[in-house]
């Protein structure tokens, strides 16, 4: 049977049960409340108790603002279709039931002001609201699905299903569900890949909220894949410097006409992991090979860029190896080791630099650093050579003391040994 | 008699050995203590640096500027804000650790390596860095800045 009509069946068989005592008492406050509280199904009695805690209900909205009919009859009068009573509406219903006051900016601004009033107009933009309004579709998501009716609370609050922690579980609801997404020509492993990002990680473990999550890549309300030309601009948001210097490349022209998605090709889309140094060069594992040989232009480049950031990051640790060791000796080597801090950011540009393909733009950071390290290690050096002189002073001026000791015993047991 | 003589003296000599002996063991240990805490030194933490007078007289930063000060061997930036209020951060951004820099065309700390931003009160508000920049207490005592970690 169709869900709804069974719940309508479910909701009239019970207002039967309780007509007799209802047209006894005098109509409740709510006799949506009253009714629907006392019955034992919980598909029934569970709205009740949920929508206690809903913004709606704080914000002094009730049944009847969404499902219609008059909570001030009883029985089946409060369900009256000619009072307006929808009962449970079809996702059309339920984006035109929201529309109503999400679109209405006058209304709104009475409750939120800062609260946006196109979701609608958004959803109708998305694949969802194509599908749902263009092709018939009644299983994808409308409002509900996301925000679940009865229990709808603010993003903010760290219950509510879009939340940034808990967003994904919400969207991998549908998308993770290999059965659901059966008609679609969608895969279901993204919130397994996600879980595996670098992005998920500073969410969940760092516990940075402004890490992405499903809806900053695609929209919210206007849920939909950026297409291949936009995925720069949507890395681009937070990796300004990436994108920027992307945008100004040779290999974006190239992308887009190979059709490449522009930072994903190399990155990937869900499972966006940590980069590092092994993604450059023609070795296995690194991206540029996908594309480029020996042979090529574009992989000497690679290698280039890559011997150039190896050398630095091999300086950066000698000068920082042997500043530790000199600090850990007791030498004092706080100016180089603060100096050498440079050299840190250089090396950090250098690898942001890749991002233009320029072997000249990465010789430029790196060659800036590598004078750091230069200096730096120089300082180091010369603070271990000067522990070195230290310690061989140390070492004679305790040798001295000792050869005392030792005659000094030598000399007590030669006065014990005198004859008396 | 003479054998009470005898062990008088015979303790008398283990009293001085028993003196000379322990004297020259805690001579020993007075010179080799040391030389072996010299050699194997303690682990060197973190900078533990707990507070710094900086060598930059308060009229030398004028109003929406700033400037990066050594603190232990870690990087801080000492900014005026442009309603003229010393305060300062540490200069390691959260995100890889590049030095940041102010910007006196956005009023802000900036970390050119990711275009991250931060405002006057250490907050990151656009861009990559994952967290807030560390504050430290500004302090002008006798016409010198004193920059203290424990806000």
């Amino acid at each position: 049977m169709n869900p709804r009509k069974l719940v309508v069946l479910l909701l009239a068989g019970a207002g039967s049960l309780f007509l007799p005592s209802l047209l006894l008492g005098q109509a409740s406050e709510n006799s949506c409340v009253t009714c629907h509280a006392a019955l034992s199904d919980s598909r029934l009695s569970g709205p009740v108790e949920a929508f206690a805690s809903d913004v709606h209900a704080v914000a002094g909205f009730n049944c009847v603002s969404c499902h219609g009919g008059d909570a001030q009859e009883t029985g089946l009068a409060a369900m009256d279709p000619g009072r307006g009573y929808v009962g449970v509406p079809s996702g059309r219903e339920v984006v035109a039931l929201c529309g109503r006051c999400h679109s209405d900016a006058e209304f709104m601004r009475r409750y939120d002001p800062s609260l946006r009033v196109d979701q609608v107009a958004e959803y109708r933009s998305s694949v969802h609201g194509f599908q749902l309004f263009e092709r018939g579709d009644q299983r994808v998501a409308t409002c509900a699905s996301c925000h679940p009716a009865h229990s709808i609370k603010p993003p903010t609050d760290p219950s509510s299903s879009v939340y940034p922690l808990n967003l994904a579980e919400t969207c991998s609801g549908c998308h993770a569900d290999t059965e659901y997404m059966a008609p679609y020509t969608l895969p279901v492993d993204q919130h397994e890949k996600y879980q595996r990002s670098v992005h998920w990680r500073m969410l969940s473990e760092e516990g940075d909220l402004s890490a992405p999550t499903c809806n900053d890549c695609h929209g919210n309300h206007g849920a939909a894949p950026p297409g291949v030309s936009w995925v720069g601009n949507v890395c681009g948001q937070c990796h300004t410097v990436m994108a920027s210097m992307f945008s100004e490349s040779f290999h974006s022209q190239i992308f887009a006409m190979l059709g490449n998605p522009g930072c994903a090709t190399c990155h990937a889309n869900h499972e966006i992991v940590e980069t590092g140094d092994e993604l450059l060069g023609l070795q296995e594992g690194a991206v540029c090979s996908r594309c480029h040989s020996d042979s090529s232009t574009g992989g000497r480049i690679a290698v280039e860029m890559r011997g150039l950031i190896d050398s630095l990051r091999v300086e950066v640790f000698r000068a920082d190896s042997i500043l530790s060791r000199a600090e850990h000796a007791g030498m004092e080597v706080s100016q180089a080791q603060f100096d050498l801090n440079s050299a840190t950011t250089s090396l950090v540009s250098a690898r942001t630099a890749v991002h233009s393909f320029s072997g000249d733009a990465v010789r430029v950071e790196v060659e800036g650093g590598l004078e750091v390290t230069a200096q730096a290690y120089a300082r180091g050096q010369d603070a271990m050579d000067e522990l070195q002189v230290r310690r061989i002073g140390l070492a004679v001026s305790v040798s001295i003391i000792l050869l005392l000791i030792v005659g000094l015993v030598a000399k007590i047991r030669q006065v014990e040994s005198k004859p008396e | 008699m003479a054998d009470n003589g005898g062990r008088a003296r015979q303790s008398r000599r283990g009293f001085v050995n028993w003196i000379l002996g322990t004297g020259v063991g805690g001579l020993l240990a007075a010179v080799l203590y040391p030389v072996g805490r010299y050699l194997i030194p303690p682990e060197a933490g973190e900078s533990a640096a707990a507070s710094v007078t900086l060598s930059i007289r308060p009229e030398d930063v004028p109003p929406n500027s700033g400037q990066i000060f050594k603190f232990g061997n870690q990087p801080g930036i000492l900014v005026r804000t442009p309603s003229g209020e010393l305060r300062a951060f540490s200069a390691a951004c959260p995100h890889l650790g590049c030095i940041v820099q102010y910007r006196d065309d956005f009023s802000r700390v900036w970390c050119a390596c990711h275009n991250g931003h931060f405002d006057l009160n250490g907050r990151n508000i656009e861009g990559p860095p994952p967290g807030p920049l560390e504050i430290y207490a500004v302090n002008v005592r006798e016409g010198q800045i004193v920059v203290s970690r424990d806000v």
